[in-house]
């Protein structure tokens, strides 16, 4: 059975929303393998003086699971998550520090896995207002002109092409980017589409329900500036143009480059940045960064140490592009 | 004729490149035949026809026109390999399972002598000359 982490970012809310948020994660009916609470406040304090923290790290305790308290470095939830999507599990379940899972989400989060799935998520209903998604596709495409499909009630399994706020994800395959601003605006969307595009299912499946209280004091987006959104948003929107290529950033030396021009006739559509354009053609690394904010998604290096490779480099080139 | 390439890419710290073959000179007196030294400005000119800065185009055209080559684990190696040339690439740090050719006769000191993680800086790597083979084992391979 594959070992699943359950990652929570924190930021401003030890006394608001957080303790529901410890509680639903502990009475879960399929138990996660490792809560990690990644606290990213301003001024972080030791939760194990806390009674009500004590209790929950007691039960945690009691039921076997294994728990780390870590204290992130306020660069922005993308790098949290990151950090969790690389710590080693086959699956992450991340869970917003306002987002109440009902104690059944997991285990039909988990129901619905397969080598086949990148990842699943259900139903993010934020009270009062639960607007009916039926007719919702879940397509990138139609971001803009229809509501998530997790805003409301899902009746049945649907294959879509993106998430958001809290899911389970398969790890250690598409990394988040890091260089969305701090507010890290559609991370989510990025990272699940991302796993789409290399190939997996994106699903949205039924009877697993988080009420999301969107609490507005704290959160990980504290951050007001408009201008850190409207970076996130051109990223995406970059990112989003390009969906129907096949990114190739070869941000590496020379020989990186010959030995990568051998898998090149094989990559369908590529659109390709270079560092040597006299022996794989392409545009500019400066071009890249501007355009996806983030290009280490693309350095070999960080990919073979990340997939600690034994093969050729070849092969690696072509793990990560065929 | 052979071609040596015989320095990696210099290191932004100033330190030898741990992947720089330690016995050229030696080799070098070895082997009676015309060399060709390829690489570029600022490295140790090690015979008399040294061809610095050259554009792959007349790097191409110089391995089609060798025998054989040999050189360490830098860009040359995958040149000539993708040239379809084979030659002798001189190991000692990186591993040559994963950044050599099979088509090339790799050789290693020891594998204990590699690095860990293959996929960092090699800045922070000692070059040391007891992790290479011996010129004898080179000219053993060379003809």
């Amino acid at each position: 059975m594959s070992k699943v982490l359950c990652s929570v970012a924190t930021r401003g809310r030890y006394f608001t929303t957080l303790p529901l948020v410890l509680n639903a994660i502990i009475n879960q009916t399929k138990p996660v393998d490792k809560l990690v609470i990644f606290d990213d406040n301003d001024e972080p304090k030791d939760m194990r003086t806390e009674m009500i923290y004590s209790y929950f790290f007691k039960m945690m305790d009691i039921k076997g699971i294994a728990w780390e308290w870590l204290y992130a470095g306020k660069k922005g939830q993308h790098h949290i998550h990151q950090m969790a999507n690389s710590m080693g599990y086959e699956w992450v379940w991340r869970v917003d520090d306002d987002a109440i899972p009902e104690p059944n989400v997991l285990e039909n989060l988990y129901k619905h896995i397969d080598p086949s799935v990148g990842a699943v998520g259900g139903s993010i209903l934020t009270p009062p207002y639960i607007p009916s998604t039926i007719a919702s596709t879940g397509f990138i495409d139609k971001i803009d002109s229809e509501p998530n499909i997790q805003w409301g009630i899902i009746e049945k399994p649907r294959y879509i092409e993106h998430l958001h706020c809290s899911f389970l994800y398969r790890a250690g395959i598409h990394d988040f980017n890091l260089g969305l601003s701090r507010v890290a605006h559609r991370e989510e969307t990025l990272f699940t589409y991302g796993l789409y595009q290399k190939f997996y299912y994106i699903l949205a499946v039924p009877d697993a329900i988080t009420w999301h209280m969107k609490n507005p004091e704290g959160g990980i987006r504290s951050e007001t500036k408009e201008e850190m959104y409207h970076h996130d948003e051109q990223i995406f929107r970059n990112v989003l143009s390009f969906r129907d290529k096949n990114i190739v950033v070869l941000n590496c030396g020379l020989g990186d480059h010959i030995v990568f021009s051998k898998i090149l006739p094989s990559i369908k559509n590529p659109v390709v940045f270079s560092c040597y354009p006299e022996v794989v053609p392409g545009k500019s690394i400066a071009e890249a960064q501007h355009l996806f904010g983030d290009i280490d998604q693309w350095n070999i290096y960080k990919k073979m140490d990340q997939w600690k490779w034994t093969d050729s480099l070849e092969n690696a080139y072509r793990k990560l592009y065929l | 004729m052979i071609i040596i390439s015989p320095y990696a890419k210099k290191l932004i710290c100033g330190k030898e490149n741990p992947k720089n073959y330690a016995y050229w000179k030696e080799l070098i007196a070895l082997i009676d035949e015309p060399i060709i030294q390829v690489g570029v400005e600022g490295e140790e000119q090690l015979v008399d026809d040294f061809r610095k800065n050259l554009p792959i185009s007349e790097l191409r055209k110089l391995l089609k026109e060798c025998r054989i080559w040999i050189g360490c684990d830098s860009f040359f190696q995958h040149l000539a390999w993708d040239e379809g040339k084979q030659g002798i690439a001189l190991w000692s740090v990186s591993d040559p399972l994963i950044f050599g050719h099979a088509e090339n006769i790799n050789l290693l000191g020891s594998r204990d002598n590699l690095v860990k993680n293959q996929f960092l800086w090699w800045e922070n790597v000692e070059h040391k000359s007891e992790f290479f083979v011996s010129p004898e084992m080179v000219l053993e391979r060379l003809y």
